[in-house]
């Protein structure tokens, strides 16, 4: 049972570490809050709204991501956020840390 | 949609002020978003329980609002912020002339021609005061800051930790602002214990009371009453922070008296010592008559000034009160319209 909190913590750790990386790179099509957290899910990547919005506005401060609000085909009116040019080098840089880690971790625990 | 105003007010309200309007509109998007998608699938109406999940989903909304904000380690933190420079500001406006004009005034009478020696010990009076308020109002703010528990992100581990039950009610608008009634408690104390009692007690052997004695028998004790009153009141306007019918009849029938009291003291007591006035000028009969008539009027024009707050306060009680009872209708209705 302890042990169950205890992963679930690392879990949460790890996930935000990587989440920045999945955000940047579902976002080079724009999104609003709502459609990312569905684009990210279909891909597997459960994440809670709660961490998700606040990390979109932690990004945009950061200057790795655009946004602004605007109505598209009648609906409300919603933010959408778009990757930056500086997010795309960001993401171009860590994209290619993630692969030398990924092999390394798959080294390492094989 | 109450309930999501509710939710909406709630995160709102730790969130600095900076971004607050922006942020609240977009977790509302959000939040319109994720319950019309769960209709349509579920192929429910939108209802209270369906946004009652959502809201849940989302989580207690401090948790969300310390997420886009992380809490740092604030002295005085977004919840407390704003009522902490407004109590500040109202507190040093009202209480710093007062202090400078009383204390020109005793400077003054003590010694009518030394008119920059009375501007000197006005200035220190003000730069003494001024320190002693900062010091207990933000004392008093960070005391209220960090008995507040703080949350912590790991506890978002535990999901179902909030229900929408937990959600507090709308925030009323309030008419009597927090820092409004925390001023007027700030004021009268520090007026009664800074001001009126170095007057009240006699100053040490040698100097003779500014106050005639004789009001301790009766006079002075019902004024410290009256302001214990005062303060009580003011302590129900912060908590209800509206002008209610109990509120402002109690405001009414407290100033009445207050008025009935200033004018009957005013005109059937000496209230300056004879004594202390008569240290004032030398033994030239002259000067003692222009001193003694120099602080009746001092005491009549005060007793005025006073009795016109007063009747001001009475009147804009009246007024708000009036005010809140043609609101309260309305506000039911709209609230229906909107569900």
């Amino acid at each position: 049972m302890e042990n169950d909190e205890l992963v679930q913590n690392m879990l949460l750790e790890l996930r935000r570490g990587t989440l920045s990386i999945a955000v940047l790179s579902q976002l080079t099509k724009e999104q609003y809050g709502y459609s990312l957290l569905k684009a990210l899910s279909d891909k597997g990547l459960e994440v809670e709204q709660s961490t998700l919005y606040p990390l979109l506005r932690r990004l945009e401060s950061q200057g790795l991501l655009q946004s602004d609000w605007r109505i598209v085909d009648e609906a409300r009116p919603r933010r959408y956020y778009v990757i930056s040019a500086q997010g795309k080098a960001v993401l171009t840089k860590l994209k290619r840390e993630w692969s030398l880690m990924a092999e390394t971790m798959k080294q390492m625990l094989t | 949609m109450s309930l999501i105003d509710r939710y909406i007010a709630e995160v709102g309200r730790h969130l600095p002020e900076k971004n607050r309007e922006d942020i609240e509109a977009e977790i509302r998007s959000m939040l319109e978003d994720m319950i019309d998608e769960n209709s349509h699938q579920t192929g429910k109406p939108v209802n209270d329980e369906l946004i009652a999940a959502a809201l849940e989903q989302l989580g207690d909304p401090k948790l969300l609002a310390h997420k886009y904000a992380p809490a740092r380690r604030y002295l005085i933190g977004p919840d407390w912020y704003e009522a902490y420079i407004e109590t500040l500001k109202r507190v040093l406006a009202t209480a710093l002339p007062v202090v400078a004009i009383l204390t020109i005034f005793i400077a003054l009478a003590q010694d009518p021609i030394d008119f920059v020696d009375a501007l000197g010990q006005a200035f220190g009076r003000v730069v003494d005061v001024a320190i002693g308020i900062l010091f207990w109002v933000t004392a008093g703010f960070v005391i209220v800051e960090h008995s507040d528990a703080k949350p912590n992100e790991l506890e978002r581990a535990k999901t179902g930790a909030w229900t929408v039950a937990q959600l507090p009610e709308m925030p009323k608008k309030r008419q009597i602002s927090v820092a409004e009634a925390l001023t007027n408690i700030v004021f009268i104390t520090g007026f009664t214990v800074w001001v009126v009692l170095p007057f009240v007690q006699s100053q040490g052997n040698e100097s003779v009371p500014f106050l005639n004695p004789d009001l301790w028998q009766i006079w002075l004790p019902v004024f410290f009453v009256l302001v214990v009153l005062t303060l009580i009141h003011e302590v129900f306007k912060l908590i209800v922070g509206n002008w209610t019918q109990a509120l402002m009849i109690t405001n009414v029938i407290l100033c009445l008296i207050s008025i009935t009291y200033i004018v009957a003291l005013v005109t059937t007591q000496e209230i300056i010592n004879p004594a202390f006035l008569a240290t004032l000028s030398d033994d030239v009969v002259a000067e003692l008559r222009d001193s003694a008539r120099w602080a009746r009027w001092t005491v009549n024009i005060s007793a005025v000034i006073t009795i016109g707050i007063y009747v001001w306060d009475m009147v804009n009680s009246m007024i708000m009160a009036k005010r809140l009872n043609r609101q309260e209708p309305k506000n039911a209705i709209t609230a229906e319209k909107m569900l």
